[in-house]
């Protein structure tokens, strides 16, 4: 077997209860919001009726963080879903994990002083890093794939697969389709899709520094700090032309939950090769810190 | 003979502070070389450059005729640093087969002989164990590819006396069987056991080099002779290898370098009551050295 291979497989091994955790709390949060849908889509209509919303300008950053400028109904399954689960949660826990995977590949083991044994062998400081940036890559598919496999499983139990009809004040009908395996499908990989992003953001400063604390605090600030962009060129104008930085600004503009997958999806698979080419070179050319 | 390692003016510096000073050395095949040094002496730095971990501000390193940053050079290399670390959730067998197997295929009985030699439950995990046997862990890694160099750094901070000497009957053996030993330590009487040569190493600078001849050479011995009453302080003036004589009551503390006949025939001639004879510590001689003392 290569020398890329067993790292790679023995850096899943070595995460294998923390991936379990992740993975078992993300299917908790998925089908906990899926069972609150019966209950709460007659509270979401009046929001979607405009009643529940409070004017000004924080109200709108927020209307549109949600989708809801967009025109989607939180009483209908997709609407509820994007509002409740993939408009914020989904996505921030799947970030919370890129960030901490991106970070543990290189710089948390090199803080341990773990990676530098590693080197002393034949291994590759490139082998090292391909490989934990794969393992990084499969342990985040895995823990999307089983949250969006639980939501599948989970609709028809909460009606989520099902179509809603509503009647408008004027008396006109309409028929909103349910939750599709399709649709989950879109979701759930739009949600990977901007996890992955920061994951690599979060591998190319720990591989350029292999410093665990500015690692972890620099990825999450990019993180929050597109979010904050976001919601602030939601209020105003002039913040508009800086928030392509922002990975909040395709994902919450194309809602690929409802809209189906478009394009912009690849602009996170960049940033990630972008992260794993630039952080391997800086890597490759830079001493490996002593514990 | 050829050569196993070589530096060239290696030289490290993080900003003003320097590391390693234009490092110039040659280590023999087949060879056991100690680089000896305080804490914070170049010692440590000078094996992660040599092993690429880190790289050198100016000069070069060359190992088993290539580089450090070759993983084909590094195949063949066994390292036990000063401060092993493994991810926490490996057990001591999860390293064995994980390390190992990044070498390729082995015979099993070296590991197995080593576990067995080193008295230890490879079924427990690294970061459950105590120093000492995590320390056990590290060597069994260094030695059970049998390499053809081992770099050690400090490998018996740790170890109990019964392993220290364990580890060093495993060493000559590796020696014995050709392989070349590159050791550091603080610890003189270590080293002169095992090195052939023994470099002295402060504040980055090589400021002494021996061989294991001339290091057992360093040794003094110290002889206090007792008296009924106090005799002349001239007393021993002139005996061949008394090297100072210091008085102290009715005893006569005499210091030599060579053969001590001469010396016990003076004490006799003076009727002397009582002998006491004492080794100067090598770590003595090792403070002497880098305080600046002539060795010579």
């Amino acid at each position: 077997m290569s020398a890329a291979f067993l790292v790679y497989r023995r850096w899943i091994r070595d995460r294998r209860l923390s991936t379990i955790s992740w993975t078992l709390g993300l299917v908790v949060i998925v089908v906990a919001t899926a069972a609150f849908y019966p209950s709460l889509s007659s509270a979401s209509s009046s929001l979607a009726d405009g009643s529940g919303t409070a004017s000004g300008g924080g109200s709108e950053a927020m209307s549109s963080l949600l989708g809801l400028s967009a025109g989607i109904d939180p009483s209908t399954p997709l609407g509820y879903l994007w509002i409740g689960l993939y408009a914020n949660v989904l996505p921030w826990t799947l970030m919370a994990l890129g960030v901490a995977l991106g970070t543990a590949a290189i710089a948390g083991d090199e803080e341990t002083g773990a990676l530098e044994y590693l080197l002393s062998g034949p291994a590759t400081r490139t082998q090292v890093a391909f490989a934990r940036f794969a393992g990084a890559i499969s342990i985040l598919l895995l823990a999307s794939f089983v949250a969006g496999l639980s939501l599948v499983l989970s609709m028809p139990l909460f009606d989520l697969a099902d179509s809603v009809t509503t009647t408008a004040s004027d008396g006109t009908t309409s028929t909103a389709p349910g939750a599709s395996v399709g649709d989950i499908a879109a979701g759930t990989f739009s949600s990977f899709a901007v996890a992955l992003g920061l994951g690599g953001v979060a591998f190319l400063i720990g591989a350029a520094t292999g410093r665990r604390g500015i690692t972890l605090g620099g990825a999450s600030a990019i993180g929050i700090g597109g979010y904050v962009l976001y919601t602030l060129s939601s209020m105003t104008n002039s913040l508009e032309a800086l928030t392509w930085v922002s990975p909040w600004r395709w994902y919450v503009d194309d809602v690929m939950l409802i809209n189906g997958l478009t394009w912009n999806v690849a602009l996170p698979f960049i940033t990630a090769a972008v992260g794993l080419l630039v952080g391997s070179q800086a890597f490759l050319h830079r001493d490996l810190r002593s514990t | 003979m050829t050569t196993a390692i070589q530096t060239k003016a290696l030289t490290k510096r993080w900003g003003d502070f320097t590391a390693v000073d234009d490092l110039d050395l040659t280590v023999h095949e087949s060879e056991c070389y100690s680089l000896l040094g305080r804490n914070g002496a170049g010692k440590s730095t000078t094996a992660r450059m040599l092993l690429d971990l880190i790289r050198p501000t100016s000069g070069s390193a060359q190992l088993l005729g290539g580089h450090g940053s070759d993983a084909a050079i590094r195949d063949q290399v066994g390292y036990l640093p000063g401060d092993l670390n493994l991810p926490r959730s490996m057990t001591a067998n999860d390293a064995f087969n994980f390390y190992g197997g990044l070498r390729g295929p082995s015979d099993p009985s070296v590991r197995d002989s080593l576990i067995s030699r080193f008295d230890l439950d490879p079924s427990r995990r690294v970061r459950d164990m105590s120093t000492g046997n995590r320390r056990k862990v590290g060597l069994i890694l260094a030695f059970m590819s049998t390499p053809q160099l081992l770099i050690l750094d400090e490998p018996t901070s740790g170890l109990d006396p019964v392993l220290q000497e364990e580890f060093r009957d495993l060493l000559a053996e590796r020696k014995a069987d050709g392989a070349t030993i590159w050791l550091t330590s603080h610890v003189m009487a270590e080293v002169a056991r095992v090195a052939d040569r023994v470099g002295l190493i402060n504040d980055g600078k090589i400021v002494k080099e021996l061989t294991s001849e001339e290091l057992r050479h360093q040794a003094t011995t110290g002889i206090t002779f007792g008296f009924e009453k106090p005799v002349a302080s001239g007393a021993f003036d002139g005996v061949a290898s008394v090297t100072a004589v210091k008085q102290d009551g009715t005893d006569m503390v005499v210091s030599l370098k060579g053969p001590v006949a001469d010396v016990l025939k003076r004490a006799a001639e003076l009727d002397v009551v009582r002998v006491e004879t004492e080794q100067n510590d090598l770590d003595a001689i090792f403070i002497h050295l880098l305080s600046g003392g002539d060795s010579s």
